[in-house]
């Protein structure tokens, strides 16, 4: 009777995803309601997880209850922590959610909305969801190990290197991808600016409070927290009103720049207490209640998708968002929500140690991603709900908007400047033209989902849109700031580890001149990038944001040579598909796209044709042009050789193993008994 | 059964004895990653050995710790 109830719940999900993907693919040229979306998602995420991650768990990894795990058996009550399977599925998440699978969806909008759609939701079932479970079990059997211990010790050590420079890699391409976020949305805006500003005094006084006067108490600190930010917000919005308290916190993109470059610099060398964590309990605070907040409003409003499923941009590759095709940008474009290498650094960090037994992986792991993945779907939904024409016109600077208007109009996504004045006073901004980022046109969606959630609740509807925007707003930069704050740090640790090698004084992390030294470094690097993508009209976006998706995709390249070498190890090669397939598939989207963004006739597209198209001009900036076009040649060419690198480096061992030349030797730690379980 | 309580007996679900707001204090100290002293205290009562840390340190070494992790973008 169970099993024949199970497969009656079980086929009529099946049945109701696949009709909502039915509606998704066949509407043309009908307004299709965003429930269609949020159905397929849903229903794809339980299948997936009901199915495949119960045969990840039971038939791939082979994952026993009865093995000790590490948080059983080094036990320390502070970073080995046994801990519930749902607490912890909740510390995962904020750990793994960000600013990405917010950002990445709305740019990828611009294809419509079903491919990126089916980019989240395929990609995280096959894909994001099976690296992420696979490092947690991976580093589960190995005492928490992180993923560069574990390439060094199951690949080869070329491998380890390998991963410890793509990490720092992407960090520095992160970093400034993110803070030219932050700067696009608060150029020119006092209200966002000061609210974001006020943040950093918010934050030193939970950090004295927190640490000096009531050690430890986060919950009182956190709260006082909120309710001064609130209070910032709302005060934000009298200044912006101030004819002569506006132009203090009004400043242009370059200026925002260097305030980004001196704030990540203190935060890295300030102590952790001061500044960084504050603020992260704050934006984590702040993170898990919005995007709760967001889900029920969508579900509220339900609202109509105006962008259509596909635009002409799909295929054309001339999208004034970012130039390039749907293959492979589409894939480069949505990292986080869909796969993101990142995730193996949490996966292979913090979370391991706090598992209280084996099977808790699978809900962890694969569950955790699964959500990251329907946050995605809410962003893509909330930026698919704004006209097309107000889209492409805040996502677009003027000269792209110019030459994509042919394209544009027969399209029929027309904006007038009328329309465009009438948004921005309503969200209470001078402008909303050329705000390219995704941050502020995901805030004017998210602006509209809230105020038409809070009218259909009898609350202030519209009236309350200029506070809605900046919410949101400040709820991406916040966490986007602490994003900052932690990778400039990490990086800074890397650098010192890497250069403690052969000089160890400078390994030594509390040596002030070290860390001065190594923070100038780190924020230089990701500074100069975040500069070059403010001033050069090219960049941005549309140079900075394909160079992260190829990063963050050689960073899962690495996760998922990890997996598939221990898995060939452990003697489970008949299900190295698994990996493999994912694996095989970024390698294809990665190269691609690297080989696009280098060598492409196209001058919008291909950097060495840009460099080309410059050579004869007199312009007093084609040099400093040509020089950033050369600099970010060489940087999608070095991911591309790391690529190569690993793969053939990890293909070897695979060869090595499999053809017996090798023994195959897994480094797990030996087999514990759990001390709970008795029965059975 | 037998075997689920005791594994529980081991992690989060101990806590079901507290009063119900220290439950869910602890439940939301763990989820954002903050320092709970008490935890501590408890672990070393039921480990049977003497903390090693006093509050201060504790919370400081806590933050130290926290400020090494990766927050994903």
């Amino acid at each position: 009777m169970n099993r024949l109830l199970s497969l009656l719940v079980w086929g009529g999900i099946s049945a109701l995803g696949a009709a909502a993907f039915g509606v998704l693919a066949l509407s043309r040229g009908e307004t299709v309601n965003a429930a269609w979306l949020l159905t397929a998602a849903v229903c794809s995420y339980a299948v997936g997880y009901r199915f495949y991650s119960r045969f990840l768990a039971a038939r791939v990894f082979g994952l026993d209850d009865r093995r000790a795990t590490p948080a059983e058996r080094h036990n320390n009550g502070r970073d080995f922590v046994p801990t519930n399977k749902w607490v912890l599925y909740g510390h995962h998440f904020a750990a793994i959610a960000g600013a990405g699978p917010l950002v990445g969806p709305v740019l990828a909008a611009q294809f419509g909305f079903l491919p990126g759609t089916l980019w989240l939701v395929i990609g995280v079932v096959l894909g994001g969801a099976v690296q992420d479970f696979t490092i947690l079990f991976c580093s589960l059997r190995r005492d928490g190990k992180s993923l560069g211990q574990m390439a060094k010790e199951e690949v080869n050590p070329a491998a380890g290197a390998t991963a410890m420079l793509a990490v720092l890699f992407i960090m520095i391409i992160l970093l400034a991808v993110l803070a030219l976020i932050v700067v696009n949305a608060l150029k020119a805006s006092p209200w966002g600016l000061f609210t974001l500003g006020c943040t950093v005094p918010i934050a030193l006084l939970m950090g004295w409070w927190m640490k000096r006067w009531r050690p430890g108490k986060v919950g009182e600190a956190s709260a006082a927290g909120a309710v001064l930010l609130l209070g910032a917000l709302v005060a934000g919005g009298w200044v912006a009103g101030q004819p002569h308290l506006a132009p203090l916190f009004t400043h242009s993109a370059t200026t925002l720049t260097w305030m980004m470059v001196a704030y990540g610099f203190i935060a890295s060398v300030l102590p952790v207490w001061m500044l960084l964590c504050p603020r992260d309990y704050l934006s984590t605070f702040l993170k898990i209640t919005t995007i709760l907040v967001l889900a029920f409003a969508i579900l509220v409003i339900l609202p109509p998708l105006k962008m259509p499923a596909l635009t002409p941009f799909a295929t054309l590759g001339e999208g004034p968002v970012f130039a390039g095709k749907l293959f492979p940008f589409a894939f480069i474009t949505i990292a986080c929500g869909a796969i993101s290498g990142f995730h193996s650094l949490v996966a292979s960090g913090t979370t391991p140690k706090m598992i209280a037994r084996e099977s808790d992986a699978r809900l962890i792991g694969y569950g955790g991603m699964l959500m990251e993945s329907f946050v995605g779907v809410m962003a893509m939904i909330a930026a698919c709900t704004l006209d097309p024409g107000v889209y492409f016109a805040m996502n677009t600077t003027p000269a792209a908007l110019a030459q994509a208007s042919q394209a544009l109009g027969q399209a029929g996504f027309v904006v007038t400047p009328e329309t465009m004045q009438a948004l921005a006073a309503r969200m209470g901004e001078a402008t909303l033209v050329a705000r390219s980022g995704g941050a502020p046109s995901l805030a004017v969606g998210m602006a509209q989902i809230f105020a038409s959630a809070t009218g259909a609740l009898g609350g202030g509807g519209r009236t309350l849109d200029a506070l809605w925007y900046h919410f949101a707003i400040m709820f991406e930069a916040l966490f986007i700031l602490t994003t900052i704050d932690t990778g400039t740090r990490v990086g800074r640790f890397m650098l010192q580890e890497i250069v403690g090698h052969v000089w160890p004084r400078f390994g030594e992390t509390s040596w002030y001149p070290s860390v001065i030294a190594s923070s100038a470094c780190i924020v230089a690097g990701w500074g100069y990038f975040l500069y070059q993508g403010v001033v050069d009209p090219l960049g941005g976006i549309n140079s900075l944001w394909p160079l992260f998706g190829i990063s963050n995709q050689l960073l899962a390249a690495v996760a998922l040579c990890v997996g598939t070498t221990i898995l060939i190890k452990m003697g489970r090669q008949r299900f190295a598909w698994v990996t493999l397939a994912p694996l095989a598939w970024l390698v294809t989207v990665t190269m691609t796209a690297g080989w696009q963004k280098v060598f492409s006739a196209d001058p919008r597209l291909g950097f060495l044709a840009h460099a080309a198209s410059l050579a004869g001009s007199t312009s007093r900036d084609a040099a400093r042009l040509i020089f950033n076009d050369h600099l970010n040649t060489f940087v999608a060419l070095l991911f591309m050789v790391v690529v190569a690198v690993l793969i053939v480096t990890s293909v070897r061992e695979w060869w090595l193993v499999l053809s017996k030349r090798k023994l195959a030797a897994v480094h797990e730690t030996p087999y514990v008994e759990t001390g709970y379980a008795t029965g059975d | 059964m037998q075997r689920e309580i005791e594994r529980d007996a081991g992690c989060a679900m101990r806590d079901a004895a507290l009063p119900f707001p220290t439950r869910i204090a602890r439940v939301l100290r763990r989820i954002i990653g903050a320092p709970d002293y008490a935890a501590y205290l408890e672990h070393c009562r039921v480990a049977g050995h003497t903390p090693k840390l006093s509050e201060e340190a504790y919370v400081a070494e806590f933050f130290e710790a926290k400020g090494k992790g990766v927050r994903c973008c």
